[in-house]
């Protein structure tokens, strides 16, 4: 009979199975909790910042139109002051032209069916020379 | 305002010296800048809204330049009377609001310091507002608290 292998006396020690790893900073879910926070916070930054650029715009807007008629009027009346010199010397320089029409086809509307106001597309203008 | 025939977009210079003629009456231009013009806009449109309007509302009428020439003029005198007026009245707060935005780009959120001090004066001496239109006392940008953008 064979004598049959036996632990050595006082027996084996317990086998350690467990895995001793240090403590290594916050667990998964402060990390996933804090990262939801900061981008929560984030966004809400952002999309109130996207409002007040929107409000921003509407302020700018705003301005320029209480400041449209201004400009406006202020270029309406070089408009007519030009004109009406325009009509000035063509008056001066057809005055020997019988049954001659002053602005008859240069005339804003003249040319074209209807009674809308069209500007003139082509200016008589004297160029001036560059310094 | 940008219109076709503008002068100063066409692709020849030309100059016309001939003074408006005689019949129509003479009104001083504004003769301000855009940074003046920037800072003034708010107290201009709450001053000047029922010659605006009217003014507008002609222009709708017909775009030609003789069909508005007085209600333009009325709208010139008006915003020319608002800037005297803060000039009279608020000279250093408006001075120094469109000091700011002439070095600013002309962007109002960079300009809020100078701005508080103008609308205040602006509103105790001459009772004009500021009111952007769509937006509630709540919405309003000028008066936000602790704005994001600066």
């Amino acid at each position: 009979m064979a004598s049959q292998e036996l632990p050595r006396p006082g027996g084996f020690p317990a086998i350690r199975y467990q895995r001793n790893l240090p403590k290594r900073g916050p667990s998964g879910l402060v990390l996933m909790a804090g990262l939801t926070t900061v981008c929560g916070l984030g966004m809400y930054r952002a999309i109130d910042g996207v409002k007040e650029r929107k409000e921003i715009e509407r302020e700018k807007t705003w301005a320029r139109i209480h400041l449209v008629p201004l400009l406006q009027a202020e270029t309406d009346r070089d408009h007519y002051r030009r004109e009406q010199a325009m009509q000035a010397e063509e008056e001066a320089i057809m005055r020997n032209v019988p049954d001659w029409e002053v602005n008859a086809k240069g005339g804003a509307s003249a040319v074209y069916h209807t009674d809308r106001y069209i500007p003139r597309t082509i200016i008589p203008a004297v160029e001036v020379s560059s310094k | 305002m940008a219109t076709p025939n503008d002068p100063f977009l066409a692709t020849h210079e030309h100059r016309e010296s001939r003074p408006m003629p005689p019949s129509v009456p003479a009104v001083d231009e504004i003769g301000a800048t855009s940074a003046p013009l920037t800072s003034a806009a708010y107290f201009i449109g709450a001053h000047c809204q029922a010659y605006n309007e009217d003014f507008m509302l002609c222009k709708a009428e017909s775009t030609n330049p003789a069909h508005c020439l007085k209600e333009g003029r009325k709208v010139t005198r008006c915003a020319a009377d608002v800037l005297r007026q803060l000039r009279a009245n608020c000279a250093e707060e408006f001075e120094r609001h469109w000091k700011c935005l002439n070095e600013h780009n002309l962007e109002f959120p960079r300009c809020r310091q100078e701005e508080r001090p103008l609308n205040e004066c602006a509103f105790a001496r001459l009772g004009l507002k500021k009111v952007i239109p769509g937006t509630s006392p709540a919405t309003a940008i000028h008066e936000k608290k602790n704005p994001i953008h600066t």
